[in-house]
């Protein structure tokens, strides 16, 4: 049986001003498989990201990326994983084409492959023509595509996307859903975070739900929507999530 | 190359890379600094001293001046460059890698060692076209150099990861390291100073980083030597072997 691109084991995360922002969560996901983690800000999304990709030190649990665990053994681990953050984090002093290529060279491409692997990707994501420029001077959706290359520019197994599509034009969230579609038809596993609930429930495989560092639901779209004995997804993400923040945003009004 | 060579060769390329880019500021900028010193210090003030402990002044200024732009240029690199990273949220890119905590932190530690070497190297070659420098004791000043470039390389490295504002980066560079600097003797020989400040220099560790160097050049120096090359390695390894632990538990890196 093939090792599952992602196995997170009762994972708990508790910062030292004592916030827990994980709470024994756990997660599978298959080989293949393209899944989504929704939730509201602040649910405990990107701290399982950068736990997994060594961001963030787990205070509790595991997490094996295809067998290999990723803090003691992270080398293997990070190697078969990119990350395509929710923030912008491209260095300034860098052109579109050094991001790719010291991205590349920090997993350990050699030369050549490196430097066919940036014509390619550069090629895909329509950024030739901005190859040279340095990365401060790019558009917001075109920073989106590079970070989405550069995560792309090692070769992972494991994608992982942060809201990708997070502030974006419709014209380019298309375009994105078109190549996360395609890298996963190409074999790369995703996981995908996501406010968009379209989104998810067009591209996704299967589906959890994380809301105050738990996991309080998942599955497909369609047996969610079941569970909880309601239409669509996002019924059942306001079943889960929504109607409790409702309720509590309630309460805070009415608090004297 | 092995993927762990091309990993560090990557990661200390784009250290040098980024001080390259910006050589005004990162190279101009100190050289002519220390043309201004050479200038001041050694034609104007020289002229009315002539020479300290049998040496000619300018001669007894300029090893001073070449271990202080090593010195304040492999700090500042690695500061600010190290700032800059967590500030742009780049430094993710690395620390998300398959990278070791040495491999990282050697990788800082070299991009600010190689930009004063460049610096010390040029303030080196234009002191030599100006005045006869000699080289006494190259044993002595090779490993003198290569010992503080590493070391102010790391006090660099510590104050970039600590820091979480520029400001943190200056207070050490203007509060701290430049009246040590100072007042560590590179314009003077400590035995001139009045009591107490002549014994108070003696706990200024910059003193025998000045005093190794200037042996090295002219065969001149008021502590002992390998008591000092002992000592400064001895503060190296320790603050490398702190970094090292910063770097394991991803101290101000990772949250």
């Amino acid at each position: 049986m093939d090792e599952l691109a992602l196995d997170i084991e009762d994972l708990a995360k508790r910062y030292p001003t004592g916030v827990e922002a994980l709470r024994g969560v756990s997660l599978r996901i298959k080989p293949g498989e393209l899944f989504g983690l929704l939730g509201p800000n602040g649910a405990g999304k990107s701290t399982l990201i950068h736990c997994t990709t060594g961001l963030a030190q787990p205070t509790g649990g595991s997490i094996h990326v295809f067998g290999h665990d990723a803090t003691g053994d992270y080398g293997e681990a990070r190697q078969a994983v990119g990350l395509a953050p929710q923030e912008p984090n491209l260095d300034w002093f860098l052109t579109v084409a050094e991001t790719l290529d010291y991205h590349a060279g920090y997993f350990g491409m050699p030369k050549r492959e490196r430097r066919q692997r940036t014509e390619e990707l550069l090629e895909t994501f329509s950024l030739t023509e901005k190859r040279d420029e340095r990365t401060r001077t790019l558009s917001g959706g075109m920073k989106r595509r590079l970070i989405l290359a550069r995560a792309m520019m090692h070769r992972p197994r494991l994608l992982i996307l942060d809201e990708p599509t997070a502030g974006v034009d419709v014209e380019l969230r298309l375009e994105l859903w078109h190549y996360v579609q395609r890298i996963n038809q190409e074999g790369t596993s995703i996981l995908l975070t996501t406010h968009y609930l379209e989104e998810a429930e067009q591209l996704c495989d299967r589906i959890a739900f994380i809301n105050e560092g738990q996991i309080v639901g998942r599955g497909t779209s369609a047996e969610l929507a079941e569970r909880f004995g309601v239409d669509s997804l996002e019924d059942a993400y306001l079943a889960l999530v929504g109607r409790k923040e409702l309720s509590r945003s309630h309460a805070e009004v009415a608090a004297p | 190359m092995s993927a762990a060579q091309i990993r560090f060769a990557t990661l200390w390329r784009r250290e040098v890379n980024r001080f390259m880019k910006i050589k005004k500021q990162t190279l101009g900028a100190p050289l002519l600094e220390t043309f201004l010193y050479i200038s001041v210090f050694g034609a104007a003030l020289g002229s009315r001293i002539k020479e300290l402990h049998g040496i000619e002044y300018v001669v007894f200024v300029i090893p001073g001046l070449i271990m202080m732009s090593f010195a304040i240029n492999s700090f500042a690199n690695n500061s600010s460059s190290i700032l800059q990273q967590k500030f742009q949220g780049a430094i993710q890119d690395q620390l998300s890698s398959p990278a070791s905590p040495l491999e990282l932190l050697l990788a800082f530690t070299f991009g600010g060692f190689m930009r004063g070497l460049i610096v010390a190297g040029l303030t080196f070659i234009a002191a030599s076209l100006l005045v006869d420098l000699p080289v006494d004791h190259i044993l002595v000043l090779i490993p003198s150099l290569f010992l503080v470039g590493f070391f102010f390389s790391q006090l660099g490295v510590l104050t970039g990861v600590r820091a979480e504002q520029f400001d943190d980066v200056a207070f050490v560079q203007t509060f701290v390291l430049t009246p040590l600097i100072f007042l560590g003797g590179v314009f003077y020989s400590a035995t001139l100073l009045p009591q107490p400040f002549e014994t108070l220099t003696h706990f200024n560790p910059i003193y025998y980083m000045i005093n190794l160097v200037r042996y090295g050049f002219v065969g001149f120096s008021e502590v002992s030597i390998p008591l000092s090359l002992l000592a400064l390695t001895a503060a190296t390894a320790a603050i490398f072997a702190v970094n090292l632990r910063l770097f394991s538990r991803g101290y101000r890196l990772r949250d």
